[in-house]
């Protein structure tokens, strides 16, 4: 029911840096996800937010005001944590009605609302338990509607489900999607789970040693990563080597083969590139069929299938090529394929399989790591206009 | 054919585990039966010792309780109507009750700050609370009266401040029992998250402690309280010396020219001491379970 605007936040603790000018403005009523490897400054970032942590430089804005030197008691955000942090000594109720208590409502309007909220949680039949008394699951409701209940402008939850099982994990993460867009709260999710963090954000910010590394709808992160971390980070990603051969024609060559790429656009001339692929997006080849003018082939032998459900992932090691000049580029790593499970059985381990890279619809960064410290990499991963020279 | 043959060996190897279990049960109950059967020389020392703990008393009860040829309780009953006895019980009962409030006001919100925001001082305050364990109470006494004594400019034993002097006595004597059994019980919670839950329900520090951190410790703070009372209401060295008529220095007293109906009340106050043990043994035993109740895992 708030906007909350980040600007320039940073933090460090000792020499560490744990948030470096972190700039973020959510909107009213969206759910936002943090998401990162742990000790990439989302928690931080939350707990400054919240008021639990000072920042050392940058602002805290809520609805146009800075909260930034406010005590955490005043800023009116709701709060889950990581262990629920229920207080062992109230029932799941009286847990609830804490918040409303501390604002001194009306003990009829309390009861109702604590009513209301256990109602709106599937609580109604242990508001008289205590926290010990319940599942994890039961705890974490209580939490969220505990935090809910003083109606925070901003609600805050960090990692709230890791505590609770797997099934229970995915029940919970669409009923707190579900409550969320009912109450129109605005939301701030840190969470290490990228599943989490794409099914029910409106927005994901992929974190990185404190910074930023990317926003975007989760349809974004997950099909146009624009950096090699986020690549990397956010489901399987195949990172396929080729050359550059012209970054402003998008000309990219592999074993000998000069593709059209739109992704590669902004890449320098000769520079070694990876060219990023979803193994659901390679497409196994029949042993006749010749490759399709405006994409690149290449041939592995299975070396493991590991049984995914619906799909089944193919783990391929790159045989030689044919033809073509491969002595620069560096070998693929394994490379991961997907395929219907039904059909699975016709490439078993040891098998050859040729698979279609589809180049058209795939990004390509510049290979940090082959191409040393020395090339400019900024460009690449903004995927902006020609780069300079 | 293959079958039969998987089968026999399943089979075998099913019986091998059957005898590797009963033997294991087997050894396991012959260890149990030598665990429970007492070796003379434990059997020895608790009887030598409950002799000489028991022995006493029992003398105490004898001389306490008769006149010297039968048994009578009247020792016993003039005890109970001494007017020395009443107004030393009722000083010492004001002594240890406030000296017990004042230690856990102070020492609870202490701990509390120490766990949450003041770790760095962690250390100082233990040493701080170990020093009455080192520094015995006579040193405490003579400190004492030499600074706030009759010989001394600021003389409090003389001046209507009297009982404050040796309430801030017993109040450093009983911090240390306080503080161990509070701050346990500040361990056992996750302190810190309960607080920023608090805090981020609108909750201000003192509503924080006052509501949630006291009575998730509450255990923590009887158990210091018994503590605390218990050593008030026994401390002999400190009133005797800075001449206070407290209960323990009436017992002493009265021995002096009423030696019978001195030991039957210090039998009644040993009888109330052990009450209050047990009070506390039994608060203790319900403690894990209860309250100490983590959220989850963190």
């Amino acid at each position: 029911m708030s906007r909350l605007e980040l600007i320039n936040v940073s933090k460090r603790f000792g020499d560490q840096v744990a948030v470096s000018e972190f700039s973020l403005a959510v909107e009213d009523g969206e759910l936002v996800s943090f998401l990162g490897p742990s000790g990439c400054g989302k928690t931080t970032t939350l707990r400054i937010t919240a008021g639990f942590e000072t920042p050392d430089g940058g602002a805290v804005i809520v609805d146009g005001v800075d909260v930034t030197d406010l005590p955490p008691n005043k800023r009116g955000m709701g709060m889950v944590f990581q262990g629920y942090a229920l207080f062992p000594n109230m029932t799941a109720a009286e847990n609830v009605e804490f918040g409303l208590a501390v604002r001194h409502r009306p003990v009829v309007e309390r009861r109702a609302r604590v009513a209301e909220l256990l109602e709106l949680f599937g609580l109604s039949h242990v508001g008289k338990s205590y926290p010990h008394q319940m599942s994890g699951g039961q705890q974490q409701r209580v939490a969220l509607a505990r935090a809910v209940a003083i109606q925070p402008g901003v609600l805050l939850l960090d990692e709230p489900l890791s505590a609770v099982d797997a099934k229970v994990r995915e029940e919970l993460r669409t009923e707190i999607r579900r409550m969320q867009v009912q109450l129109y709260i605005t939301t701030i999710l840190v969470t290490h789970d990228q599943s989490e963090a794409l099914s029910i954000s409106d927005r994901v910010v992929v974190m990185n040693r404190g910074a930023i590394e990317e926003v975007g709808t989760p349809t974004q992160i997950y099909a146009e990563p624009r950096s090699a971390f986020t690549a990397g980070f956010i489901g399987a990603m195949n990172e396929i080597p080729v050359r550059v051969v012209s970054g402003t024609q998008r000309l990219i060559e592999r074993d000998g083969r000069r593709v059209s790429a739109p992704g590669a656009a902004g890449l320098l001339d000769g520079e070694l590139g990876l060219l990023l692929v979803r193994p659901e997006l390679l497409e196994p080849l029949g042993s006749t069929t010749e490759a399709l003018n405006g994409d690149l082939l290449l041939t592995g032998r299975v070396e493991v299938q590991t049984f995914l459900g619906a799909t089944t992932r193919l783990l391929l090691r790159e045989l030689p090529a044919a033809a073509g000049d491969r002595s620069a580029l560096p070998t693929t790593r394994l490379l991961a394929v997907d395929v219907a499970s039904a059909s699975a059985s016709r490439w078993p381990a040891g098998s050859d399989l040729r698979v279609r890279i589809p180049v058209g619809a795939s990004r390509v960064i510049a290979d940090r790591a082959a191409a040393g410290a020395a090339q400019p990499s900024t460009s690449a991963l903004t995927g902006s206009a020609a780069s300079g020279a | 054919m293959s079958n039969p043959s998987i089968t026999g060996e399943a089979t075998e190897e099913y019986l091998a585990t059957v005898v590797a279990g009963a033997e294991a049960v087997r050894k396991a109950r012959r260890r149990t039966n030598r665990r429970s059967r007492v070796p003379l020389w434990a059997t020895l020392v608790l009887l030598v010792s409950a002799v000489y703990f028991l022995l006493p008393l029992y003398a105490t009860a004898v001389f306490g309780f008769s006149t010297g040829k039968h048994f009578t309780l009247q020792p016993l009953w003039d005890g109970l109507g001494d007017d020395g006895f009443h107004s030393s019980l009722q000083l010492s009962l004001f002594y240890s009750v406030v000296t017990t409030v004042l230690a856990l006001a102070v020492v609870a919100p202490t701990a509390y700050l120490v766990e949450l925001r003041f770790q760095r001082l962690r250390a100082t305050i233990e040493f701080l609370t170990i020093l009455p364990f080192v520094i015995p109470p006579i040193i405490l006494a003579v400190g004492l009266s030499a600074m706030y004594g009759i010989n001394s400019p600021v003389n409090l034993i003389a001046s209507s401040w009297a009982p404050a002097l040796l309430i801030g006595g017993y109040f450093v004597l009983t911090v240390p029992f306080v503080f161990r059994a509070v701050d346990n019980a500040l361990r056992a919670v996750d302190v810190r998250t309960l607080s920023e839950a608090s805090a981020s329900l609108g909750a201000g520090p003192t509503r924080t402690f006052l509501r949630v951190i006291v009575p998730s410790i509450s255990l923590g703070l009887v158990s210091g309280a018994l503590l605390a009372f218990t050593t008030a209401m026994g401390e002999f060295t400190l009133a005797a010396l800075l001449g206070y008529a407290t209960f323990p220095v009436y017992l002493l007293n009265i021995n002096g020219y009423e030696p019978r109906m001195g030991e039957a009340l210090v039998l009644v106050s040993f009888l109330i001491t052990w009450a209050g043990v047990i009070a506390l043994a039994a608060v203790a035993r319900r403690a894990p379970g209860t309250q100490i109740v983590r959220g989850g895992p963190m």
